[in-house]
């Protein structure tokens, strides 16, 4: 329903394990906001936070549920449905964590690791670094966090973490904001069954976002 | 039973701030000597020696308003009093206290307006005007009845005619002395329900105050005046005429006493302004007048037949021009389709997710107030996406440029219907900067089951602006119809105006669709029916009541 709009180039070679918001012209002004570089440091951050709730929020709506039914203060009974416990969240350091709050506004209390990934500047060959999850992580639903893709390799040895800690490829969720269709058929490619949910597919990524939102560019 | 006087005041924003006056006690009110309005009299004695203070400058007369003067306000039979204590306005007569309540709708289930009944009250000086207006505003039992009268519409007196007021040589009873195209105006707006902004006439000096006084039209406008009948494009406005006819002798007994006793006047000015000026006045012009009156009151107040006979026929109109809302709009529109301009949040499972916390009866408060705010920023993020953007090309920091959108409407404020719409508040200035909020307060009457308007506090040029009216849940529709009302009555025009709701019923969405076309209408979550004490069903019950802790201890 929400997934692909053709007006992203190339949204339709990437299957259904990619969905992108849907696109609305407020989350159009978002995103023009975020790539304007004439946009204050103040308005970024705000702006980056309210895109990043939405995609997180979207993001929640691929975890699984069951139905459930309620009795409402007037008596009657409400069809509802339920989440299932034990998901947790992993964000990659550094613009990942920008998305932590995001999700910790929508789920109180749920538990959060990290993956530090540095790039080699010149061979843009990322490696791990640093790894924190929660013990059971393996029998969890994992939404991991990261903004921004443009090569994609980060994700990729990200994920490779995550699978060392015996975390089913299809229990990932990628919660991302910018991607670039290399970067999309790259981590495609490299693990066709997780489910990545993105805001734009664009050739161009906005790789000032972690230097604007903390502010160290 | 129960009848709220109203007194004109709105809850309006302007007007709001009650002036010091105290209650007066009833009797006082109904003192007939005391309160009969002759006009003239006061302007008179500007001079600052004679009044004691309270009396100085005449209260505008538009009712109630916050005349200093405390003693004889006419208005303020009702009025003023009522606005005493902004909150609870009182009104006391011989029997019981009236508690003015808030503005029940004026316009129908179609959401237009109904036409007000204007009642006009002519008679001389000193006839007892104020005090038939009093009584029948007393015995029509109407929540809301705007008293207009002819003092706010005196012309500025020039320095020379203000030599001459102060030796009782201005004449204050000629036509010549009132503003009527002024008058003609404000009566015609209030007629349409309409915000109006009347002059505050100040009786020293001579002039308009700087402020002025809000009102609103209301189910009953009632114009009072010793020329009310003069004007002819203002008599054709008044659905009914009533004239005061007091003998001479009583009018210039009550004249002398009030000016004399109360106002510090000495006999001479009195009895020469009354020979030279008022006398005179009255005979020509405003007892001619009488031959427009539908009826004629000999004795004024006192009359209690006269006035029986009044109020009947002014029940008989209201009721035919139809104001009973709440219930008329429970019981229409059932099985039509959905119209156009309902926006429903895409039902996600998150949506529905969230929907079975808040629904839930035993949720806790804590997880009740998280729940609903996360739905609430889901709904108004959607409410933006349906403003209008404008196309806008950036440079990105990449060097390339981004063909993008940026919102074409810069100028959007929240206006919230408390309590529940409260609620909403923070969510909206969350993804909105800087962004101006309104509230309305609209409550429901327990005793009609009709929505009143007790408070409104808007940003100023409202019209301007895109609004984004809040209110957590829509039932019937009716609070949410008042304040689109009022959004209206503030000149924003309906294409400007969404609604967004947590949880709307059918009906209510029929309702406020049917009445205003224009007006967007944005939820989360359209339940079917609503039972028999509007609430929706299944519902999430009393939403602001869970939400701010203050449901009656049974239900929790």
């Amino acid at each position: 329903m929400k997934l692909s709009d053709s007006k992203h180039d190339g949204v339709e070679d990437f299957g259904e394990n990619l969905k992108v918001l849907p696109t609305s012209d407020q989350i159009k002004e978002l995103q023009t906001i975020l790539r304007d570089r004439n946009t204050t440091r103040s308005d970024f951050k705000f702006y980056a936070d309210r895109l990043i709730r939405l995609v997180i929020e979207e993001s929640l709506n691929q975890l699984p549920f069951s139905k459930c039914v309620v009795t409402t203060p007037t008596g009657a009974s409400y069809q509802g449905l339920k989440y299932q416990k034990g998901n947790c969240g992993v964000s990659i350091v550094r613009s990942g964590e920008a998305m932590e709050q995001g999700l910790r506004d929508c789920c109180r209390s749920i538990r959060i690791g990290k993956i530090l990934v540095e790039s080699d500047a010149d061979t843009h060959e990322a490696r791990v670094v640093y790894a924190r999850f929660p013990e059971d992580i393996s029998r969890r639903k994992v939404l991991l966090m990261y903004p921004i893709m443009s090569t994609g390799n980060t994700v990729i040895k990200a994920v490779a973490v995550l699978k060392e800690h015996n975390v089913a490829e299809e229990n990932i969720i990628l919660s991302n904001l910018f991607c670039t269709p290399f970067a999309a058929k790259s981590v495609m490619a490299a693990y066709p069954q997780m489910q990545i949910l993105t805001s734009e597919v664009h050739h161009v990524a906005p790789n000032h976002f972690g230097q604007k939102y903390f502010g160290t560019d | 039973m129960a009848a709220k006087v109203q007194q004109f005041d709105p809850p309006s924003s302007a007007s709001s701030e009650s002036d010091g006056c105290e209650v007066e006690s009833s009797d006082q009110v109904f003192l007939q000597e005391e309160t009969e309005e002759d006009e003239k009299d006061n302007d008179y004695y500007p001079t600052p020696s004679s009044p004691p203070p309270p009396q100085s400058p005449r209260p505008p007369s538009t009712g109630s308003q916050k005349s200093p003067r405390s003693k004889r306000q006419r208005t303020a039979s009702m009025s003023q009093s009522s606005k005493i204590t902004s909150t609870e306005s009182i009104l006391r007569s011989h029997t019981r206290t009236i508690y003015t309540a808030g503005r029940p709708p004026w316009y129908n289930s179609a959401g237009q307006q109904v036409e007000p009944f204007v009642i006009g009250i002519c008679g001389g000086s000193a006839s007892g005007k104020t005090t038939v207006a009093t009584k029948i505003i007393e015995s029509l039992d109407v929540p809301w009845v705007t008293l207009l009268s002819m003092d706010s519409f005196y012309k500025v007196l020039s320095e020379k005619q203000h030599e001459l007021a102060a030796k009782n040589e201005y004449n204050f009873d000629h036509p010549d002395a009132f503003d009527f195209e002024l008058m003609h105006a404000t009566l015609q707006r209030l007629k349409e329900g309409r915000k109006v902004e009347v002059p505050i006439y100040n009786f020293v000096t001579h002039s308009r105050e700087s402020r002025t006084k809000t009102m609103y039209g209301a189910n009953v406008i009632i114009f009072e005046g010793i020329l009310a009948f003069y004007s002819a494009e203002i008599l054709k406005m008044l659905d009914m005429k009533i004239f005061v006819d007091t003998d001479a002798d009583v009018r210039l007994a009550r004249r002398l006493k009030r000016d004399i006793c109360q106002r510090g006047r000495d006999l001479e000015g009195v009895l020469k302004q009354y020979c030279n000026l008022v006398k005179p006045a009255f005979y020509h012009y405003i007892a001619p007048s009488m031959v427009h009156a539908d009826i004629i009151v000999p004795r004024g107040g006192e009359n209690e037949v006269a006035i029986e006979l009044i109020v009947h026929h002014v029940h008989t109109q209201l009721q035919l021009r139809g104001f009973k809302l709440r219930e008329k709009l429970a019981h229409s529109y059932i099985g039509q389709p959905l119209p156009d301009s309902i926006h429903l949040l895409p039902s996600t499972p998150q949506i529905k997710g969230l929907h079975t916390f808040i629904r839930n009866k035993d949720t806790p408060r804590d997880e009740f107030i998280f729940y609903s705010k996360r739905l609430i920023r889901l709904v108004i993020e959607y409410a933006l996406s349906l403003l209008p953007f404008k196309e806008q090309i950036v440079e990105t920091p990449q060097g390339v440029l981004y063909h993008g959108k940026r919102s074409a409407s810069n100028k959007i404020c929240g206006v919230s219907i408390l309590r529940a719409g409260e609620t909403m508040e923070q969510a909206v200035c969350d993804v909105c900067k800087d962004i101006r909020i309104g509230k309305i307060l609209i409550q429901t009457n327990l005793s009609t089951g009709e929505p009143e308007l007790y408070y409104l506090r808007l940003p100023k040029d409202i019209k301007d602006y895109k609004v984004i009216l809040m209110d957590a849940t829509v039932a019937t529709g009716a609070a949410a119809m008042m304040a689109i009302r009022v959004l209206l009555d503030h000149d924003v025009p309906e294409e400007n105006i969404l609604i967004v709701s947590l949880l709307m019923a059918e009906i209510g969405v029929h309702s406020i669709a049917y009445a205003f076309p224009g007006v967007r209408i944005v939820t989360t979550a359209l339940d079917p029916e609503i039972n028999e004490k509007f609430y929706v069903l299944p519902g999430i019950g009393n939403f602001g009541d869970r939400y701010f802790g203050t449901e009656p201890t049974e239900e929790t």
